[in-house]
């Protein structure tokens, strides 16, 4: 407002890890992740909640990073798609011919854990609903439907 | 689009404190709940830029209550806990479909509901539901607190019955008769999370083959959501027949005042509202 | 070469697919040099109005500003492909409201944005064109100096007037398509910096680093050894970054301030800044005798090419040839017009034309059979062409025509077989289903243009092999695919196989990648690589071990000489390093053309990609919303050389073309873009998108290698018209306009008679 950078210090669990960062209060966990931490799998498709390429985990539930201030991040813990690396739904979208571009996949990924780690075993429906606010240009979903239902049989 | 770097944030423990600073600077600032709303719009300069206090970790605000025959909602409940909730799910399942449409589930998961509520759009998809229970909101200040019904909360587009230094607290409404039905329903323009062009609720009571209590809402039609009374008046007391239900879905354009922008024309959305009522009361008289 | 396939055709993991899941692969978005500036453009806003001054002053005060351009800092202040029309900067008028008028370069983005407006920029407003055919009216405004018509041609062969008076049946119609937003995932972004060599350095989103090389030097001056552009992964360019968008810009910050320098388009930016896909008017007169069999097309296509004509030229020398679809038609017609207007800058986008004018001929080919009581797939297998056919150009079709197989495949789906069950499912009654097919052509390779590519091929140390190309990775697999061939080319697990791909400092040029064909070209040059590579390690061995040069045999990374010995790939590399042969060998690939038609640019192609898209649909009476249930998508594919690639590439096809069907609108007023996001301009999410199932049509192209055909683009061509012509089974309205939303469609049904 002022033209001034506020700058605060903000603590929190990152992928299993305490971190305190400093950044302006009003930056989005987004532009945190990015622009700070370097933190760069989090992706930025839009900044304004609508195609879920910038999904994480804030304590175990899939939120827009870009529509979440570091200011509100504070004491909680926060997952994002460096934390999953190795995970049973990396190597499953890595498998099915999911990944086109690729942009897209760390938000889709993100937001497929969360829905296995709330419900293992999801129909399809379930998984379209879940999955409704990832865009992905390239592929089309049917693989990426297919890399779920991999995520879910294995 | 621009970075919200410069302003301050301040995030109070209790609503006592969140209360007292908004007390001291309640002109200058603005409250953010899950943000889902403000942080674009303050991103993209449709809000003022103004420093922020943040009350996403109220706890006290956040829950959801059954009690003497009336649902309680803390304002700062999501609407994935909406969506989820067992008395929700129970007494009014059309304000849990309602929750699951209002964005996708990373929006629902950070957005509450009285965060949807104070950002005032006619076209939240959550209001119609409320407006079709009757809803009443509870806001309280330093000076003590206050119920305003849903209607009357609502003063025009996007003004609000609420004060700078006030904080919306909860919502409740009356548990609705057992035996009526309710139906909420929208029209975007994908399958995919839209903005809705028109949505509505209806609910609806039947007894002896004629139409004993109805209430329909719309949103998106007019400066703040609307029932439309004069078909429920039409409805009262008639048998529900294709030719009534017909009928009554055509007085809707008597309270609505539809206008023209990128997601469709006054025209289409007044059709929309005739044509989505109609629907909404023959699926309730089909049981389908 | 015969050779048998082991790693063509298996369903292998993309390599980098990991890597991208996981969030590890490193897009131009992702990279934050040290030091660096942030580079904001200052944009009209205006779609069409003089520059009188530009006043740089307060914004140079702003803190943290460090530089800002203007039109005076640039040498040669035009680009473009096919004419240089393009300011980097604007000097003397804005022509719609992204052009850029300055460059912001400050210490953080903040600083940038908030100095941006402050740059002053005097306009006087002038009349905005922003209705092709006014554009196109003797009193227009002028655009440009020369006028308002980009490109003008006139095709014809054979007589249609006679056709047409002596025809049973002649239907007419002019159809309308709106322009279509790329909405890649990742905007236009790019870093700049001079690298260890003293080269200007711009990493960027991009396809075809050669050409935008080109482009660099020429505007800014500089000599080729003095600029390098490298392409790291492109999060999605479907053609909208086949030209410049960040990469003069950068690379001018970097020149002047000597600093490493980033920008990245947002959103808002890229959907106002960013190409489109034309929107076009087609206005379209088909005739046929009574037994349905094609006497005559006349056409007229209007694309509106908005402020610069980018790779409008080449669009509609493509729009040109396929608008008869793939049948043999004696009597063609064809007016074409490019056209200049105040609107955002129309350009290459998957399919590159041929969506517009096939929308037209299809839905007529509907049309025609309902007149002629016709089924509207047997109509269609009447008139396809067939391998060795005459096309409408008189051009023999030499290559694979696999139209008849495509189409035959669908008339033997139980889609198209029991549609009547299909359409009888009715959940209330406001509901109607209906099935509808479309064919589509599209020419692959870059047709009568000259195109040449080269691919390097290195022995490493360990045995292994390294290919360098220019070619870019923008999602659609060429890592992989070149991998498989290589590892079948040279005898090799793909394991052993590294890919170097566009880095003008690192890898010889591949050409661009567009056109579905750079599988085909970066193919063909890898297939003559490895053949030389494989006759260096003969000669090698033959000194070695006093064999015959004939008589070694490759498999799994060994040579195996006539006594059963087997020498692996890492010995003949010592060898070769003791005697000083060199381990590195280039391929260079031209790919075979004809000579152009009068009147077109790159008429006609010698390859024809192929296919037919069947859709079923459900329509809601009462509110116009149109939903796709099922799609099934046949392609004439030649050899597959990664079925996952390959089926991935049709499916996303497919899902771009029901968002250009049915609800990717663009509203676009007086040339100001009101759809600036992902909220108002909406692509199909995963719940708008059916199940898609792709059938290939293998019928080996001999030319290719391996006989792959490029497959990009087919999958979009005929899904608007198969949507189309399904929404007329469905309720009996026939839609001459895309995209069909539920307004259009809803009032079309309302107001029907
Ligand atoms: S970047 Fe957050 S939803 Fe698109
Ligand atoms: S893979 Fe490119 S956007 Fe999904």
């Amino acid at each position: 407002m002022s033209g001034v950078r506020v700058v605060g210090r903000y603590s929190f669990i990152l992928n299993g890890r305490p971190t305190t960062v400093e950044a302006p209060p009003g930056y989005t966990l987004l532009e945190t992740l990015r622009q700070i931490l370097h933190l760069t799998g989090t992706k930025d498709g839009c900044s304004s909640g609508d195609c879920g390429a910038c999904t994480v985990l804030l304590d175990g539930k899939a939120v827009h990073s870009c529509l979440t201030l570091i200011s509100q991040v504070e004491g909680r813990e926060v997952t994002t798609v460096e934390g999953l690396a190795g995970s049973k739904v990396v190597k499953s979208f890595a498998e099915s011919g999911a990944v086109q571009c690729g942009y897209c996949t760390p938000g889709f990924v993100v937001a497929v854990e969360a829905l296995l780690r709330a419900n293992p075993n999801p129909s399809i429906e379930e998984v379209k609903e879940a999955l409704r606010g990832n865009l992905c240009r390239c592929t089309g979903y049917v693989k990426i439907l297919d890399a779920v239902k991999m995520a879910i049989s294995d | 689009m621009v970075s919200l770097y410069d302003i301050q944030v301040f995030t109070p423990r209790t609503l006592e404190e969140a209360l007292e600073l908004l007390d001291k600077m309640g002109g200058r600032t603005k409250i953010i709940a899950g943000g889902t709303d403000l942080i674009i719009q303050m991103r993209h300069g449709l809000a003022p830029r103004r420093d922020l206090i943040n009350i996403y970790g109220l706890r006290e605000l956040r829950y959801i209550r059954e009690e003497h025959g009336m649902v309680r909602i803390g304002a700062l409940t999501t609407f994935s806990e909406i969506a989820a909730s067992e008395p929700i799910q129970k007494h009014v399942p059309f304000l849990a479909e309602a929750a699951n449409t209002i964005g996708s589930i990373q929006i629902m998961n950070k957005a509450t509901i009285g965060g949807n509520l104070v950002n005032a759009s006619p076209a939240a998809d959550s209001l119609p539901p409320l407006y079709v229970l009757d809803a009443s909101v509870k806001i309280v200040g330093r000076k003590g607190e206050r119920t305003v019904s849903i209607e009357r909360f609502y003063k025009g587009y996007k003004k609000m019955d609420i004060a700078p230094d006030e904080i919306l607290a909860e919502i409740s409404f009356k548990i609705p008769d057992t035996d009526g039905r309710g139906l909420f329903f929208k029209h975007g323009l994908r399958l995919g999370d839209a903005i809705s062009v028109v949505n509505g609720a209806v609910w609806m009571r039947r007894r002896e083959g004629v139409i004993e209590d109805v209430k329909i809402s719309l949103g998106a039609v007019a400066p703040t959501v609307v029932r439309a009374r004069r078909s429920e008046e039409i409805l009262k007391g008639a048998k529900p027949d294709d030719e009534n239900l017909r009928q009554a879905a055509r007085a809707v354009i008597h309270d609505i005042s539809p206008i023209d922008d990128v997601r469709g024309s006054a025209g289409y959305r007044a059709e929309m509202a005739v044509n989505y009522v109609y629907m909404a009361l023959k699926r309730l008289v089909m049981g389908r | 070469m015969t050779l048998e396939y082991r790693w063509v055709g298996k369903p292998l993991a993309r390599r980098d697919a990991y890597e991208k899941a996981s969030g590890a692969a490193v897009y131009s978005s992702d990279l934050f040099p040290e030091n660096a500036l942030y580079v904001v453009a200052v944009r009209s806003g205006l779609p069409h109005a003089r520059i009188k001054s530009i006043d740089v002053s307060e914004a140079l005060k702003h803190h943290g500003v460090v530089a800002v351009y203007t039109h005076r800092d640039i040498p040669n202040n035009r680009y473009g492909v096919f004419v240089k029309d393009r300011p980097v900067l604007c000097d003397d008028r804005v022509r719609y409201v992204g052009d850029p008028v300055a460059l912001v370069a400050a210490e953080t983005r903040e600083e940038a944005e908030e100095a941006a407006p402050l740059v002053r920029v005097d306009y006087e407003p002038l009349p905005a064109v922003t209705d092709p055919l006014k554009a196109m009216g003797e009193d227009s405004p002028r655009i440009h100096e020369g006028g308002n018509i980009c490109r003008r041609t006139r095709i014809t062969y054979g007589d249609v007037e006679t056709s047409f008076s002596k025809a049973d049946v002649v239907v007419e119609n002019t159809y309308t398509t709106a322009a279509q937003i790329h909405a890649y995932l990742e905007t236009e972004a790019g870093i700049s910096y001079i690298d260890e060599r003293g080269r200007i350095t711009v990493v960027a989103g991009g396809q075809s680093p050669y050409r935008d090389r080109e482009e660099i030097c020429h505007t800014l001056g500089l000599p080729r050894e003095k600029v390098r552009v490298i392409t790291p992964h492109v999060g999605g360019a479907f053609g909208g970054k086949d030209e410049i968008t960040v990469q003069i810009h950068l690379a001018l910050v970097t020149l002047k301030t000597g600093r490493p320098a980033r920008m990245v388009w947002s959103r808002e930016e890229s959907n106002i800044a960013g190409v489109k896909r034309h929107p076009s008017i087609v206005r379209m007169k088909t005739a046929a005798s009574a037994d349905g069999v094609l006497l005559a097309n006349q056409t007229e296509i209007i694309f509106d090419t908005g402020a610069y004509a980018s790779l409008g030229p080449a669009v509609l020398d493509v729009a040109i040839e396929n608008c008869n679809g793939p049948y043999r038609i004696p009597n063609i017609d064809i007016k074409a017009t490019l056209v200049y207007t105040n609107n955002m800058v129309a350009s290459a986008f998957r399919g590159f034309g041929s969506p517009q004018v096939i929308f037209a001929i299809e839905s007529q080919m509907d049309q025609l059979a309902e007149r002629l009581g016709l089924d509207p797939l047997e109509i269609r297998l009447k008139n396809v062409v067939r391998k060795g056919d005459y096309g409408v150009f008189r051009n023999k079709l030499e290559g694979s025509v696999g139209i008849d197989k495509c189409l035959e495949s669908l008339r033997n789906h139980p889609l198209w077989r029991r549609r009547g069950e299909y359409k009888g499912v009715q959940n209330h009654e406001w509901i109607r289903r209906g099935v509808g097919v479309a064919a589509a052509v599209k020419g692959y390779t870059l047709g009568a243009l000259p195109d040449r590519g080269s691919v390097a091929l290195e022995l490493n140390a360990d045995g292994g092999f390294t290919v360098r190309a220019s070619s870019t990775e923008i999602g659609q697999g060429i890592i992989q695919s070149l991998t498989q061939l290589a590892a079948d080319l040279l005898a090799c697990s793909p394991e052993k196989v590294r890919v170097i791909l566009a880095d003008t400092g690192e890898t010889p040029d591949t050409s661009v990648t567009s056109a579905s064909r750079q599988l085909f070209l970066s193919g063909n040059a890898l297939r003559i690589a490895a053949e030389k590579m494989l006759d260096l390690m003969r000669d090698v061995l033959a000194k070695a071990t006093g064999d015959p040069k004939t008589s070694f045999r490759f498999s799994d990374g060994h040579a195996h000489t006539m006594k059963g010995e087997a020498i692996p790939y890492s010995a003949i590399h010592s060898m070769m390093a003791e005697g000083g042969v060199a381990t590195y060998v280039e391929g260079v690939y031209e790919v075979p053309r004809t000579t152009p038609i009068p009147g077109s640019l790159e008429i006609p192609h010698l390859f024809y990609m192929y296919g037919a898209t069947l859709a079923l649909v459900e329509v809601n009476l009462l509110t116009g919303f149109v939903s796709v249930l099922r799609v099934v998508s046949a392609v004439d594919a030649g050899r597959v050389v990664n079925r996952q690639t390959f089926t991935g590439q049709v499916e996303g096809a497919v899902a771009q073309g029901i968002g250009y069907a049915l609800m990717e609108n663009p509203v676009i007023e007086n040339g100001m873009m009101r759809t600036l996001n992902f909220s108002t301009y909406l692509i199909p999410s995963i719940k708008d998108v059916p199940e898609i199932e792709v059938v290939a049509v293998e019928d080996g192209e001999e030319s290719g290698p391996f006989g792959a055909k490029g497959v990009g683009e087919i999958g979009i061509v005929s899904v608007a018209p198969a949507i189309a012509n399904a929404l007329y089974d469905a309720v009996g309205v026939r839609m001459l306009s895309i995209p069909m939303t539920p307004e259009k469609v809803y009032w079309l049904i309302k107001h029907r008679r």
